[in-house]
């Protein structure tokens, strides 16, 4: 059944290795500078936080952050692509494969250029930086890692089948996702949020990922809640994705 | 009784007010090249995108060689190829890699695959290019290689929808000869809004506007249909054409003459009137009397009442 979702993975994959060096240039180039401005340059302003310094507190985050931002922006931009511009999908859709394996292998192609530039920032911090943390930890931290870049992968495709302007997918990203990614913890503790807020900010499946996946990777903690919000979250996602493709293709 | 290699049964697609195809009924015979021609807006693609099952009619049927479209799409498309009307190459894989993709999306084993590329690629012309990528291409390389994708899967059936569109000339005839080479191996259907296309390359021909089907049949057929009406050109020798002008323009079966220097063209009610007019030109300095052949574009006016728009 997946055979044609197979072929069409291969082939992002094939893309991908080819431009391997300048992708993970310019995805660890964001990242590494957040990291050396705010958790180098600011660090003595900030102090603790947390009971951590601030450069150990938003380490995690940024690998969460630019492995889930990766998986978004190869799913939208790629669909967006293959549909509008190049017109590869309707060259997929006149053999016989179904709808499903082409959304499949997009979505996919999105989660696996997620886990693969979160790894290289993760690399690159752990290289040029003192955050350290223990090996085992680092299961948990996947639990979080690779339902989150699904989530990710699955909202990229959603925004890449209902959009036809690259304008419009500019738009989105600045006012929906990167909001949602800087608001959940990243940068700073939930405490900080007032009170009457915070139940709402909670509610968040990029909450739960962020908060859990620090947490998990830092302390070694579990939230068994927040890892099934994120993975429930990203199914339900898959399921929307899939859904939503195949309703635009049908027209 | 052999099925036809394309049926449709009252076809009919609306985009909201517009109907752009109307209760279209065709019938394509398998190892035919059936041209498709109507000028643009007429429906070509509407038509073809039900076909090939990637839309659905409003209402009626399509069956391509007796399957239904509605129901056994997945079967219809193994065994259709499509050049649809955009270019839809992958300009980052390079050509090999193009024909390589889909020969894996129809579920060819690598070693089959393998020699049917090198072929198609040798007789495409492109087996020296097939390692560059399909944005270093002319627009008629980039063409031959959508035919020769379309192709990798041996295609008992296989659209085209207006190949040579936007192609000079040279590239243009390029395209036909490599279409041509296909003729009897498979069923062809072809959109064109260029006449002489349709003239060239199709065994049948169905004129199409504004969704509907307005003639159908062989190129001879369609001109037969025109009015009875049939032009000769007489050229004269030296002078004449002025006083014999003047004489053959009172006779009764003339309907129309129209003169251009030592030229007259005389249009007659039926070619049976031309004895009538070789009799009256008995000893006059005729040079050449011609029949004017009629092209698809006169069949094209006489019926839509207009040129083919471009
Ligand atoms: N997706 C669409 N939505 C609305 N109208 C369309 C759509 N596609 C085609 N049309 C209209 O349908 C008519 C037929 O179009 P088309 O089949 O592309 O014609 P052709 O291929 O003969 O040029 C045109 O008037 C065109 O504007
Ligand atoms: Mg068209």
């Amino acid at each position: 059944m997946l055979r044609g979702s197979l072929a069409i993975w291969q082939r992002d994959m094939l893309i991908l290795r080819r431009s391997i060096i300048s992708e993970l240039v310019a995805v660890v180039a964001y990242p590494l500078t957040i990291y050396l401005a705010f958790g180098i340059g600011m660090q003595s302003y900030i102090g603790l936080v947390d009971g951590a310094p601030y450069s150990m507190f938003i380490a995690p985050g940024l690998i969460t952050m630019t492995a889930v931002s990766a998986a978004y922006n190869e799913s939208v931009w790629s669909l967006w692509f293959h549909r509008r511009v190049q017109f590869t999908i309707e060259s997929y859709r006149v053999t016989p494969i179904s709808v499903s394996e082409i959304v499949i292998a997009k979505i996919f192609t999105g989660f696996t250029h997620g886990i693969i530039k979160g790894c290289a920032v993760g690399l690159v911090i752990y290289a040029i930086t003192p955050f350290r943390f223990p090996l085992e930890h680092l299961l948990q931290y996947l639990l979080f890692l690779i339902p989150g870049s699904a989530l990710f992968s699955c909202a990229g495709i959603i925004s890449g089948t209902v959009m036809d302007k690259p304008e419009t997918i500019g738009k989105v990203e600045a006012v929906l996702v990167m909001p949602l990614i800087f608001m959940s913890g990243l940068f700073f503790p939930l405490s900080s949020y007032p009170p009457s807020v915070v139940s709402w900010v909670r509610a968040l499946p990029t909450t739960a990922l962020f908060e859990g996946a620090r947490r998990a990777l830092v302390a070694g903690e579990m939230l068994p809640l927040a890892a099934l919000q994120v993975a429930l979250s990203s199914m339900v996602a898959f399921v929307a994705a899939v859904y939503i493709f195949r309703y635009k293709m049908s027209e | 009784m052999q099925t036809a290699a394309i049926v449709t049964r009252s076809l009919t697609k609306s985009y909201g007010e517009l109907t752009a195809l109307d209760s279209f009924d065709l019938e394509v015979e398998q190892g035919s090249i059936f041209g498709l021609l109507g000028p643009n807006g007429a429906g070509k693609t509407t038509l073809i995108r039900i076909l090939t099952t990637l839309m659905r009619p409003s209402s009626g049927d399509a069956f391509i060689e007796g399957l239904d479209s509605r129901s056994k799409g997945r079967d219809i498309r193994s065994m259709i190829g499509v050049v649809s009307q955009e270019n839809s190459l992958d300009r980052y894989l390079t050509a090999r890699e193009n024909l390589e993709l889909h020969a894996r999306l129809h579920g060819m084993e690598k070693r089959l695959y393998k020699h049917r590329i090198d072929d198609l690629l040798e007789l495409m012309g492109l087996a020296g290019r097939q390692k560059d990528f399909p944005d270093t291409f002319s627009g008629g390389m980039q063409r031959r290689l959508v035919i020769a994708r379309a192709l990798v899967h041996q295609p008992q059936v296989l659209f085209l929808d207006e190949p040579t569109t936007g192609l000079d000339p040279q590239s243009r005839r390029a395209v036909w000869e490599y279409v041509r080479s296909l003729a009897g191996s498979m069923t062809i259907l072809l959109t064109t809004h260029y006449l002489e296309e349709a003239e060239q390359l199709c065994d049948r021909i169905a004129i199409m506007d504004h969704g509907r089907l307005i003639a159908i049949g062989s190129t001879q057929e369609l001109k037969d249909r025109l009015s009875g009406a049939t032009v000769y050109e007489v050229e004269f020798a030296g002078q004449g054409a002025d006083h014999y002008a003047a004489l053959l323009g009172s006779m009764p079966c003339v309907i129309d003459i129209k003169q251009v220097e030592n030229k007259i063209a005389i249009t007659l009610e039926c070619w049976e009137c031309l004895s009538e007019i070789v009799t009256a030109l008995n000893g006059a300095p005729v040079r050449r009397i011609s029949l004017q052949e009629r092209t698809l574009e006169d069949v094209f006016i006489s019926l839509t009442g207009q040129k083919v728009r471009e």
